[in-house]
């Protein structure tokens, strides 16, 4: 299974929630798979996305799911002991790690050699993880939306490859205020 | 004591009620403050570059947040502050110490300190420098400025203001 695969698999479970998304292909291909005014999309920033998502977790009470991917989680570590220590129970980091950078040419992370990112996780504090195979990451993502108690990390092991996609068309600024709305808390947009 | 809770007290008047902070020995006091504050969001994070991202977040989540940490931490942040505060059009107020300024016993944060406002000024971030006690009267209403022109503004105080809170 490779991402553009897993994240058709993930519709039916992302498209009631607030999802923001990691820059590049895996924004592309949400929004070219089932485009939600949901999704925040990333246009800039690589390697936030963990961190916009516990930040909007910290602050309203629907849950909040990152996705990221392991090269952009390799260049914010510090965001896992963050996660570790703060994250509320409404917050879920799903992690796509197909071990490269799918969106610069497949170049290979550090997790397709020794690094474990479950095991950073755990040794920065994260309390509930689980690393499993893509075809059990729907199972495990519904798992952690249901649990009222507890934050997740999931680290979902896939394999590389991208299909051909085109950039998103949208504005930013239609992106922010579109997703702003669908939590529900700005009455003036 | 004194100015830090003064420092703290117009950024909320100005509607700030989400803080981070990546430490600074001047910010010390504003901490001690934060963290004894229920009416807030306060915790410290490790990196400035990531508390950018949270702070993005948290405006989303219809918060007006405020990241506090040195000079320094500007340069660990232009990218996330151009590709995602300021393309999204996110205010985030900037409370930062102003390491390296007259009064600093460390010379080797005179580096950053000499780049500090042109790196400022080339991100086209609004400033409020505070050198004496009466700079931190405008804090309230240019922390509200934020909101009003979406985008991030920064404070910046001294050192020795700060030195001898």
């Amino acid at each position: 299974m490779n991402r553009f695969e897993l994240m058709v698999l993930l519709q039916e479970t992302l498209q009631d929630n607030l999802v923001v998304c990691n820059i590049g292909l895996p924004s592309q291909e949400l929004y070219k798979i089932n485009d939600r005014p949901n999704y925040f999309y990333m246009l800039g920033s690589m390697g936030l996305s963990s961190s916009i998502g516990l930040g909007l977790s910290l602050s309203i009470d629907k849950n909040v799911i990152s996705i990221d991917g392991d090269g952009s989680v390799l260049m914010n570590m510090n965001t896992l002991a963050t996660i570790g220590n703060r994250a509320p129970s409404n917050y879920t980091l799903l992690i796509i790690d197909n071990g490269s950078y799918g969106s610069t040419g497949d170049q290979k992370t550090f997790t397709n050699e020794r690094t474990s990112l479950k095991n950073v996780a755990i040794g920065a504090g994260c309390e509930k993880v689980i690393e499993c195979f893509g075809n059990e990451t729907v199972k495990n993502l519904n798992k952690a939306l249901a649990d009222k108690d507890h934050s997740y990390v999931i680290i979902s092991k896939i394999k590389s490859g991208n299909v051909t996609i085109k950039p998103i068309p949208l504005n930013p600024i239609t992106i922010r205020d579109r997703f702003r709305k669908s939590i529900g808390l700005v009455s003036y947009l | 004591m004194k100015i830090s809770k003064e420092i703290i007290s117009n950024l909320k008047k100005g509607g700030a009620n989400f803080f981070l902070s990546v430490p600074c020995k001047l910010l010390a006091n504003m901490i001690t403050i934060l963290e004894a504050d229920k009416d807030i969001y306060y915790s410290a994070i490790p990196r400035e570059e990531e508390g950018m991202g949270i702070c993005a977040g948290a405006y989303l989540g219809n918060k007006l947040p405020c990241i506090m940490m040195q000079n320094t931490g500007i340069g660990n942040s232009v990218n996330s502050i151009v590709s995602l505060l300021q393309l999204y059009q996110m205010p985030v107020v900037f409370l930062i110490s102003y390491r390296g300024t007259p009064g600093e016993p460390v010379g080797a944060q005179g580096g950053m300190a000499s780049i500090t406002e042109e790196i400022l000024d080339t991100l086209r971030i609004p400033m409020l420098n505070c050198s004496v006690q009466k700079d931190l009267e405008k804090i309230s209403t240019f922390t509200n400025h934020a909101k009003v022109i979406e985008s991030p503004v920064a404070i910046l105080c001294n050192f020795n203001l700060m030195k001898e809170d």
